[in-house]
């Protein structure tokens, strides 16, 4: 067998089930990727292990998540100065329910400062690099989930999506992310951002997998009174039937090689496209941060007063915004947020199960382009990066990003399925459809 | 005089550095769009109609 590490998730189990190959071996194949990877990629802020083992659908599995599930006992940095160190007093319900069916962790994964960035810079841990290319960046804020899980260190990853922190690293580096629905998966034992917008969701390698993983995870907790009890039923063989898709507009505003990709990848996966008026992306994104700006400088609030210097100036100045956002914007926003959700589901949705766009409009920026040193065009290349995602979590609702191919310098390009709300499976039955036609999600990063 | 966000921010204990307001308020404003339906949201809509609407109520 080659390097069993580059398995993908559903092979493993297979492999692992029928007595190919041993638990151990197949941690001791990650753990060796991860330390020729490590010195390049700066994906992990520690690889000691730090639980699970036991039996279960995910027995035997090596993954390894973003620094900001706690876990009783151990330290949880939230890629922060103020939180170096910080030891946990109870476990995350996503870590739980991924312990229960028997998965390891191996490891904490790097991650922009706070959850509050939208590249994987961070001036605290190092910055991570993309696996394709290092001085291109990741994606953020999971950073560190999409490059392990890029690069094969790791079978899959947790992230956390507040305004595209799954999806963005996903498409970046390469594998596919899913941005579940707002009160899906529990969020007790995880680090707040904005809680109106944070999400936790699945990086991994195909749509399969991230399947496998979000079955674990989803569902009713009482320990967070948001989460839904609609039922998680996943069938990745179920039809789908027609994709809403604004294909003028991607010709006109995608860079031509994202367009191109996404346009191609819109036709493999086999289901009837549908022409929409595209979302207001833009308002729609603007809403988002008048959302997000506000609740994450509460959370922040006490910090900000007694050490703002421990924070990096750029994580420092979004926290700053969020305290001049008039209250009555705010909640006047939070109103505009149900018909916003009906419209979209009304209407782009009537005649489809899901709406296709770039995850990234654009081809991948450097991480010297988008840092402090950026200059005059930072701003630009921040708003091109994140113009697609925001507006899928002011409506609340779930999306699927998948990889639909390389740009002329040999970096990965993503495609976006966004659902109604609860649909995971049906942008999961999608991706994976798409996927059985396609080998983009199969690409491996060389070792230069 | 001071800038607006200097103000806002020094009521609620936040310290900005010289010049930073400035540099904020443009971002600040881009925010702060016009929304069509803001003319048409109910009296009665509050934020919690958001969940029954994901819930498909």
């Amino acid at each position: 067998m080659s390097d069993p590490a580059t398995l993908s998730l559903a092979e493993a189990r297979v492999q692992l089930n029928r007595g190919a190959i041993s638990p151990q071996e197949l941690e001791q194949s990650c753990r060796a990727r991860i330390e020729r990877w490590q010195p390049r990629i700066n994906a992990f802020v520690s690889t000691e292990k730090r639980g699970g083992g036991g039996d279960g659908a995910l027995s035997g599995i090596p993954l390894a998540h973003k620094d900001m599930f706690y876990r009783a006992g151990q330290v949880s940095n939230c890629g922060s100065k103020i939180r170096r160190g910080w030891l946990a007093s109870e476990t995350s319900a996503a870590l739980e329910r991924l312990d229960a069916a028997g998965a390891l962790d191996i490891g904490a994964l790097n991650m922009s400062e706070f959850a509050y960035g939208p590249t994987g810079h961070n001036d605290h841990w190092g910055d991570c690099g993309n696996p394709w290319s290092p001085p291109y960046i990741t994606g953020g804020s999971s950073s560190g989930s999409g490059a392990a899980v890029a690069a094969r260190l790791v079978f899959g990853a947790l992230g956390s999506d507040t305004g595209g922190s799954v999806r963005l690293p996903a498409s970046a580096c390469g594998v596919t992310g899913l941005k579940t629905t707002w009160g899906r998966v529990s969020r007790h034992g995880a680090m707040p951002l904005s809680h109106s917008l944070d999400t936790i969701g699945p990086l991994a390698r195909s749509a399969e997998d991230c399947a496998l993983l979000f079955s674990a995870i989803a569902g009713h907790d009482e320990r967070d009174p948001i989460t839904a009890r609609a039922p998680v039923a996943v069938n990745l063989g179920q039809p789908v039937r027609a994709i809403a898709i604004s294909t003028a507009w991607i010709e006109r505003n995608a860079h031509p090689e994202v367009a191109a990709a996404v346009l191609a990848a819109a036709k493999a996966i086999g289901a009837k496209l549908v022409e929409v008026e595209p979302p207001p992306f833009d308002m729609l994104g603007a809403h988002c941060l008048t959302v997000m700006g506000p609740e994450a400088s509460a959370q922040h609030a006490q910090w900000m007063r007694e050490r703002p210097r421990d924070y990096s100036s750029a994580v420092r100045a979004r926290l700053e915004t969020g305290f001049a956002v008039p209250a009555a914007q705010y909640l006047e926003v939070l109103r505009l947020r149900a018909l916003w959700l009906e419209r979209f589901v009304g209407e782009t949705l009537a005649a489809a199960d899901a709406y296709l766009v770039p995850t990234i409009a654009v081809p991948i920026p450097t991480r010297e382009a988008t840092g402090a040193k950026g200059g005059a065009e930072m701003p630009r290349l921040l708003a091109e990066v994140t113009k697609l995602t925001r507006w899928v979590n002011y409506l609340g609702v779930p999306a699927l990003s998948v990889p639909c191919g390389f740009d002329s310098r040999g970096l990965p390009m993503g495609l976006q399925l966004v659902g109604r709300p609860f649909a995971e499976g049906t942008l999961l039955a999608a991706g994976h459809a798409y996927q059985r036609t396609t080998d983009w999600h199969r690409r491996v990063p060389p070792l230069q | 005089m001071k800038h607006w966000v200097d103000e806002v921010l020094s009521r609620q204990g936040i310290e900005l550095a010289a010049g930073r307001a400035e540099r904020l308020a443009p971002g600040l404003d881009a925010q702060n769009v016009d929304d069509p339906l803001r003319a048409k949201l109910p009296f009665e809509v509050d934020p919690t109609t958001y969940v029954l609407r994901l819930d498909g109520k």
